[in-house]
């Protein structure tokens, strides 16, 4: 009965425009209220400190840094300039540039949102005056972003890593056959667009160029692999992992390029420190909610209800794809897997689904929610830097979306495409 | 969160070296809700909360006002309710200290929740005429 109060409450509350970190709080503390008085209320102040001092959360805001220094100091423009030595001269040549610096750009931000804002401001322009249509430019951009994300490191994997309890360096190993597998099926996509409108080409290829660019962005090349390396080996965390990202995209772009915009790092690391806390809170606020729930055994429940209707692991992965999908058109996929991950991670263990599968099929999930309107983070942005309606975008944006959702099926059926390089290193 | 950042690198440094810091995990978190909850305040200013303004957007006139003004009033309430317990918190924990740094008190860290609070009302209040006037283009202020 409470639970289904509580529901209600939630739902009442979201839709009057309550933000959903404080929709939460208030539903959690009417309840507890009503089940143990109000003497338990002082404990609101400890689950909102003690739900916002998580430590590998902590790589966060530290990624989001890394990403604001790199655009500072002019590494994504030189990553640019070397994605488009090496692929410019195919059909559509910016748009597999496009793609590619998406997947470079991701290996050090971990955000779409981030990489679509930084690159996109850079190629979508440049895209338009080459006389490719805006809302292909967009989509190109958009989708290129979101596949990005599971492209290690990523900040959903580690909020996901943190809610279900799951081995965050685990799920960034899972997510780079994937990752790179989705972006040449994109770059396909986008060449075949490309050929039928008869996009230009850039300069031709030129083994020269390669090189000379190669050696401009090698430092920012050597990033992922100093900060990959060191998580993957287990010389840092992840957020130890995310700390040298920060001190490296640092000395790389102030000691060695020399340039450090530092107006522009001030705004970025002001906007970071506010996305920060737009997550944190919801993450605090939903520790007020989850003792709840767990007290009253939902999750548990939850699982015991669908195991009882089916006990088969594909036919719970696949209702649990069309959840996901559904919760992705309406939800920021950090809401999402903060509310919604800690409620199916029982039904996932007892289905015998390994966490850092599911962690991969959640991520992908909730970035095709990021592609889909109304709610929709990575196509509104993209759509806002390249000043084009969102309709007319996604009428486009429907092959890449395509694409993605291609790609999370192998993930979800064939388990061996993301798990074989964790059973490799880490079983 | 460049002090967080040069905390994280600190205690990896000492570790590699041999001489790992008790405190650098404590004290890193602690930094991380400190950023949460002034940040908090900070986005509240811009209005930067993620939530579902769908309805209220599709709304005009008196049907939007009457709206606008639960929504603020539920939102002020609730951070009325958590400074009110962080200030209880802060007078239960009284002398206690860190656990890894005992010359730091517990209070200088919980003070956040009360502080964060007011903070929030404030920003909240500060910015509802933006709220009021709120077109439709959505920020997006989010890092994934």
């Amino acid at each position: 009965m409470i639970l289904l109060l509580m529901f209600v409450g939630l739902l009442v509350l979201v839709t009057l425009s309550v933000p959903i970190a404080v929709a939460l709080g208030i539903v959690a503390v009417v309840a507890m209220i009503l089940t143990s008085g109000a003497a338990v209320l002082p404990n609101v102040g400890l689950v909102m400190f003690d739900g916002a001092t998580s430590f590998p959360l902590i790589a966060i805001p530290l990624f989001i840094l890394a990403g604001a220094i790199m655009n500072a100091t002019g590494i994504s423009r030189r990553l640019i300039a070397f994605a488009s030595a090496l692929v410019g001269f195919i059909r559509g040549g910016l748009a597999m540039v496009s793609i590619s610096a998406s997947l470079f750009f991701a290996e050090i931000s971990g955000s779409a949102v981030a990489d679509v804002a930084a690159l996109g401001s850079i190629l979508i322009p440049a895209m338009k005056k080459r006389g490719y249509s805006t809302p292909f430019a967009a989509a190109v951009m958009s989708s290129a972003a979101t596949l990005a994300v599971i492209i290690p490191p990523s900040i959903p994997m580690i909020l996901y890593g943190v809610m279900a309890e799951a081995s965050i360096v685990e799920l960034f190993v899972a997510g780079i056959i994937p990752g790179v597998l989705g972006g040449l099926l994109m770059m396909l996509i986008a060449w075949l667009y490309a050929r039928r409108h008869d996009f230009p080409v850039e300069d031709a290829f030129q083994l020269k160029r390669v090189w000379q660019t190669f050696l401009e962005a090698g430092w920012a090349l050597l990033l992922p692999v100093i900060i990959l390396g060191g998580i993957f080996t287990g010389w840092v965390t992840a957020t130890e992992g995310a700390g040298l990202a920060v001190l490296a995209s640092l000395v790389i772009g102030g000691l060695v390029y020399r340039e450090l915009d530092l107006a522009q790092l001030k705004d970025a690391m002001l906007e970071g420190g506010i996305q920060t806390a737009v997550v944190m809170l919801l993450v605090a606020a939903s520790a007020l909610l989850g003792d709840f729930l767990t007290e009253l055994q939902v999750p548990q429940r939850v699982a015991a209800g669908i195991m009882e209707m089916t006990t088969s692991r594909w036919a719970i992965l696949a209702l649990l794809n069309v959840f996901f999908l559904a919760i992705g058109l309406f939800l920021h996929s950090a809401a999402a897997i903060i509310l919604v991950v800690p409620i199916v991670m029982p039904l996932v263990r007892a289905a015998g689904i390994d966490p850092v599968h599911f962690g991969l099929i959640v991520t992908l999930n909730l970035g095709i929610g990021q592609q889909t309107p109304p709610v929709a983070s990575v196509l509104v942005t993209a759509c806002s830097v390249a000043k084009a309606d969102i309709w007319e975008v996604s009428k486009v944006n429907v092959r890449f979306i395509a694409v993605l959702l291609f790609v999370l099926l192998l993930v979800t059926y064939l388990p061996i495409i993301p798990m074989s390089l964790v059973d490799l290193f880490y079983r | 969160m460049a002090s967080l950042a040069l905390i994280v690198l600190l205690g990896v440094g000492f570790r590699k070296f041999g001489a790992a810091l008790v405190w650098y995990d404590e004290v890193a978190a602690i930094l991380l809700a400190w950023l949460t909850y002034y940040g908090a305040a900070l986005a509240a200013l811009r209005r930067a909360h993620i939530g579902v303004p769908t309805v209220l957007q599709a709304l005009s006139g008196t049907p939007r006002l009457v709206m606008f003004w639960t929504a603020e009033a539920l939102v002020l309430a609730f951070f009325v309710v958590v400074a009110w317990a962080g200030m209880q918190v802060l007078a239960v924990i009284g002398g206690d200290s860190l656990v890894s740094l005992p010359w730091v008190p517990a209070r200088l860290a919980q003070s956040v929740i009360p502080i964060g609070a007011v903070l929030f009302i404030l920003a909240e209040l500060v910015s509802i005429p933006d709220g009021l006037r709120e077109d439709d283009e959505a920020e997006v202020h989010e890092p994934t």
